[in-house]
């Protein structure tokens, strides 16, 4: 037993799934000490929140701060006001007051607004373009132009209907995030019900490895029982499983899940029942493989032996049969995990997935992502992690089997 | 010839007795549920009702529907004999059109998707698994390990990424449908253009997630070949390496046949949710929308032709296997 | 003294482990073989007999590599040859190999016909179909093979008749040296009676001029073959006639080995069965004395640390020991 395990562990494959697999594991423990709270809690009030870290402009109104003098503050605060939609419309203005501007970069925030003070005018109403399209020119103009001269914005607080002036911003004042009362740092930015992804993901991954858990102990539990009958018994009893086990082989079982989930509906469909019901449609690998397993151990000579010596069918099985198989169980039982995770996320694509007000799946949030098109918006922080952590588990358990595979059956090694 | 008989005598009587049992499970499995799928259904159509003799009204209407007034014998008899009819009902969501025409139209696009797009990845898998093997070395440290992390990106993963990347950043092909949404389907030359455009990022993801675990398998079974006693006596007869590499590849590349057989069904599972990510009006986005309007008799006969499909498929792929390995006939000799 | 047709002189070849490290397996070979003769080599499992059956062919491919040493067909040399030119004019039609496990020896996709046309094109591309299968057909008819064999896949044989079918493609060209590696050892006693008397109608049909025999088994050599020689440790210790070989052997492995014999004769019920002790020395680093010493209970320092001089075993008998005959004779009387 040692030295098989030293062995297993001597297999590069099977030690990076393993650290791999480990890691995750690890994360999802530690990560709610350093971030606790409901995963699924609404922080957001809008749609998908970029990732960043987020400072309260009110308690950054309230700091203290320090004058730093930067020469490029103002070009990049115009840089950022100036959308790509702003930039065309300018083009747009050039374009109409018939001024060449092929040798311009719209990109080149400089050169662009150079052009713009020297052309641009309030006054000038070109031919058949709209009031809105002027007004939209004349804010374009105002803000602009603000950006450039003004040094310090005003800040107002009505007082019986007149406004007081309370302070002023210079365009040099800078906090120090420290400083600032509130700050919030969304690695991962929000969902499209404003929930931190990052903190629903951990959880996501833990509820998704649970339910890929028990639908491989439920698989795996299945399976070894009937291959373990098929097997030892064999007579009719195999044939009859064997029956069974051939016909869902080919029926395919993530049609079997399709129909149960729909059949049990939203309201009982909890994280385990949908664990069970895929651990109840992915058993006949493990049924095929430990039954060809205990066929071929069936005439061995130690178990002759105990048959011999009048040990019960029970103690038969747990010591002469079960440790000789268990590699082969124990694999097994990894793809079921696996192809468990994945199943639960397939399900819940379809709008099948577990009923969810505490618990959320990776499954589910990739669900709620393509619901609300974070794949069309932009919003990439909503469903790739999702498929990165989907991938990285099932690789690492992939890579677990495969190096264990490779210990257990010589001849495959290269 | 007796080997063959036998051979194709038994997967026949296999694929008839799988069918059975496919259509008696998708009968079955719906009604040994707790809960009552019309009293469900009617709940959702009749909510906002307060007049409970028309609530009851509702109620009796589907249950004739569904003919669940009946006894359980006599309800799959009638299930049966529409079904041979071509008749499996009528559909909710799109209510009153037939359960068939729905199924109807959806299941050319989806064959047409993923059969070649599966043949295409198993093909390439192939190939690159046989080159992996025969090579070793650089090119083998770089594809191995690119094929293995491929192999476990879930198949809607590798769709999202496809479209995100091609359709919505490089702009390069149509996000969503399987024709451009402003066209009718027919045979003009730019609605074919339209239908192609549309086709390459679902036939590409799909291609894609089944190229890395065929290559897998591949690589494996090849290395096993090439050490083979067979390879070294050809060769100490004086036989071209390129021939033998001939054998080999032939010889490892036959039991992929079984290896797709198998697995067709986790695979055509895989891609018809990328299908959904696509909104490909094929059986997968037809079960997505059947669900989600909870169109119970739209989602019960799309999955009896997906089963019914992938026994099809396993079945013919049987069938091919029997006749190109020769190993099978002399297997069932033996047996 | 007839022609020799196979001269190998101080042939020397080792293989490179997957941990780069050398195994040097036949260690400075020297042997003749006469025209119509056939010599036997014995030797305990991993003695090198199998890999000197394997270097005799002059195609090395990894891991087994040539280092030095020369092997004369018929008066040509074959070592230094490109492996190319071995291919094509060697392989097959001037030495042919039967492998040791010819259970796996066949493609077992490939029919049995479609192999002899790749072997004889192999050497001859422009060989027409017809006359291949002709060719094939007196060949199989003369040796007893049933000519249905041709158009069966190799899957299809029997393990008795797929060893025959091995033999008859190996000798299909009529190669002057055949090397046989343990051709019978996996077979039943009858399928064991047939191989051996097809191998005495190649030599008495001169379908081969000479033949060398491999096996672990000494009671088959001394019925088959004409000469016995014995391996240790990657060298050959001594070479006699068969019966000298059997009833005299000089040298104490070949005496040892002798002894460890059972023979179902009479009288022989009772006699001690004595086993060599020890196992024998680590091919990585071969000692620098006799090889055997560390087994050899007549071994004395001179022998540990000084090698043995060389002795040739071209005619009749030879040996490599310190001690001398009478020395060797007058200590086995005594035991």
């Amino acid at each position: 037993m040692k030295n098989t395990l030293r062995q297993v562990f001597h297999s590069s494959k099977f030690l990076v799934g393993f650290i791999l697999f480990v890691l995750i594991l690890l994360t999802i423990w530690i990560y709610p000490f350093l971030n606790p709270g409901n995963p699924l809690e609404m922080i957001g009030v809008g749609t998908f929140a970029k990732p960043g870290t987020y400072v309260s402009v009110y308690d950054a109104l309230n700091t203290g701060t320090e004058t730093l003098r930067l020469p490029d503050a103002d070009d990049k605060r115009v840089d950022q006001l100036l959308s790509d939609a702003d930039r065309v419309s300018m083009l747009e203005w050039f374009d109409i007051m018939e001024i060449d501007v092929s040798d311009l970069d719209a990109t080149d925030t400089e050169a662009l607004l150079d052009l713009w003070f020297e052309h641009y005018d309030q006054s000038i109403k070109p031919k058949g373009m709209t009031q809105a399209k002027r007004n939209f020119y004349k804010r374009l103009d105002n803000s602009v132009r603000q950006i450039r001269s003004a040094d310090t914005l005003k800040i107002m607080h009505p007082e019986e209907g007149e406004l007081v002036e309370r302070g002023s911003i210079n365009k040099t004042d800078y906090v120090n995030v420290g400083d600032v009362a509130n700050v919030k740092l969304l690695p991962l930015g929000t969902d499209n019900f404003g929930r931190d992804v990052l903190k629903e993901m951990v959880s996501a991954t833990g509820t998704s490895i649970v339910i890929g858990l028990i639908a491989g102990i439920v698989a795996t539990l299945i399976g070894l029982t009937l291959g373990l009958l098929a097997g030892y018994v064999g007579g009719w009893v195999d044939d009859i499983i064997m029956f069974i086990t051939n016909i869902f082989t080919v029926i395919p079982g993530f049609v079997l899940l399709i129909l149960i989930s729909y059949s049990i509906g939203q309201e009982q469909r909890g994280a385990s029942v949908v664990a069970i019901v895929i651990g109840l449609t992915s058993w006949t690998w493990t049924t095929r493989s430990v039954r060809s397993q205990v066929i071929s151990l069936r005439n061995r000579d130690h178990v002759n032996l105990s048959k011999l010596s009048g040990h019960s069918l029970v103690r038969i099985v747990a010591t002469d049969i079960l440790p000789y198989i268990a590699s082969y169980v124990v694999m097994a039982f990894i793809l079921q995990v696996s192809s468990g995770i994945l199943a639960e996320a397939q399900l819940s694509l379809l709008g099948l997935g577990p009923k969810t007000t505490v618990t959320p799946t990776l499954g589910l949030m990739m669900n709620w992502a393509m619901l609300y098109s974070a794949h069309t918006n932009g919003s990439w922080w909503a469903y790739f992690p999702v498929i990165l952590t989907i991938t990285l588990i099932s690789f690492s358990l992939n890579l677990m089997n495969t190096g264990l595979d490779q210990v257990f059956n010589p001849t495959l090694r290269d | 010839m007796k080997g063959y008989r036998k051979y194709f005598g038994k997967k026949i009587l296999w694929f008839f007795i799988t069918l059975i049992a496919a259509v008696i499970l998708n009968f079955v499995l719906p009604r040994m549920m707790p809960a009552d799928p019309v009293s469900a259904i009617t709940g959702k159509m009749a909510s906002g009702m307060t007049d409970a003799s028309a609530v009851q009204e509702i109620y009796k209407r589907y249950e004739a529907e569904f003919g669940t007034n009946k006894s359980l014998p006599e309800q799959f008899f009638i299930f049966v004999k529409n079904m041979l009819h071509g008749d499996l009902g009528t559909s909710f969501s799109q209510y009153p059109r037939k359960v068939s025409d729905i199924i109807s139209s959806a299941i050319i696009w989806t064959i047409c998707l993923q059969l070649p797009a599966i043949l295409v990845g198993w093909l390439l898998g192939n190939i690159l698994g046989a080159l992996a093997a025969y090579i070793r070395k650089g090119f083998d440290k770089v594809l191995l390990p690119v094929a293995v992390f491929l192999s476990n990106v879930p198949a809607f993963g590798m769709a999202v990424t496809l479209l995100v990347i091609f359709a919505v950043n490089l702009k390069v092909a149509p996000i969503a449908g399987g024709y451009s949404f402003d066209m009718i389907p027919n045979f003009s030359w730019s609605f074919i253009k339209s239908v192609i455009s549309h086709y390459q990022l679902p036939f590409w993801s799909i291609v894609l997630v089944s190229i890395g675990g065929q290559a897998i398998g591949m690589r494996s079974m090849s290395i096993y070949e090439l050490n083979a006693d067979y390879v070294k006596y050809a060769r100490f007869l004086g036989i071209k390496d390129r021939k033998i590499v001939g054998y080999v590849f032939r010889n490892a590349m036959l039991p992929q046949v079984t290896g797709l057989a198998l697995s067709i069904g986790t695979m055509i599972g895989g891609a018809l949710v990328a299908e959904i990510i696509f909104s490909y009006p094929g059986l997968g986005s037809t079960m997505y929308s059947a669900v989600t309007a909870a169109d119970y008799p739209l989602i019960s006969a799309t999955t009896l032709i997906i089963t019914i499909m992938v026994l099809v498929v396993t079945f013919v792929l049987d069938i091919i296997y029997g006749f190109i390995d020769p190993r099978v006939k002399a297997a069932q000799f033996d047996a | 003294m007839g022609k020799v047709i196979l001269e190998v002189h101080d042939l020397k070849t080792k293989y490179v482990t997957r941990f780069r490290e050398d195994v040097y397996a036949v260690d400075g070979v020297s042997f003749k073989i006469e025209e119509g003769k056939s010599l036997g080599v014995a030797g305990e499992s991993g003695c090198g007999k199998s890999t000197l059956a394997l270097s005799m062919m002059g195609y090395y491919f990894p891991p087994l590599h040539y280092i030095s040493g020369d092997i004369i067909i018929d008066g040509k040399n074959i070592s230094g040859l490109d492996p190319d030119v071995v291919r094509k004019t060697i392989l097959g039609t001037e030495i042919a190999y039967i492998p040791q496990a010819a259970m796996n020896a066949l493609n077992p996709t490939q029919k049995i016909i479609r192999f002899v046309e790749d072997v004889i094109r192999a050497h001859n591309p422009k060989a027409d179909k017809k006359e291949i299968r002709e060719r094939a057909q007196t060949r199989f008819a003369e040796l007893g093979l049933p000519k249905e064999v041709l158009d069966k896949h190799a899957v299809e044989l029997s393990g008795g008749m797929k060893q025959r079918t091995v033999i008859a493609v190996s000798t299909i060209l009529s190669p002057k040296v055949l090397i046989a590696d343990e051709p019978s050892s996996a077979l039943d006693v009858t399928s064991q009676k047939m191989v051996i008397k097809m191998m005495r109608e190649l030599m008495e049909k001169g379908y081969i001029k000479s033949m060398l025999f491999i096996t672990h088994e000494l009671p088959l050599l001394y019925n088959v073959t004409d000469d016995i020689m014995v391996m240790y440790a990657g060298q050959i210790v001594e070479r006699g006639s068969a019966r000298e070989m059997v009833f005299d052997p000089i040298h104490p492995y070949s005496h040892g080995l002798m002894g460890s014999i059972l023979v179902p004769e009479e009288g022989t019920r009772g006699t001690t069965l004595t086993a060599i002790p020890g196992t024998p020395p680590n091919l990585k680093k071969p000692p620098q004395g006799c090889r055997f010493a560390e087994r050899c209970r007549y071994a004395t320092d001179e022998c540990r640390y000084h090698s043995v001089p060389e002795k040739q075993f071209d005619e009749g008998r030879g040996y490599c020991c310190r001690l001398s005959v009478d020395q060797l004779r007058e200590a086995y009387k005594n035991e």
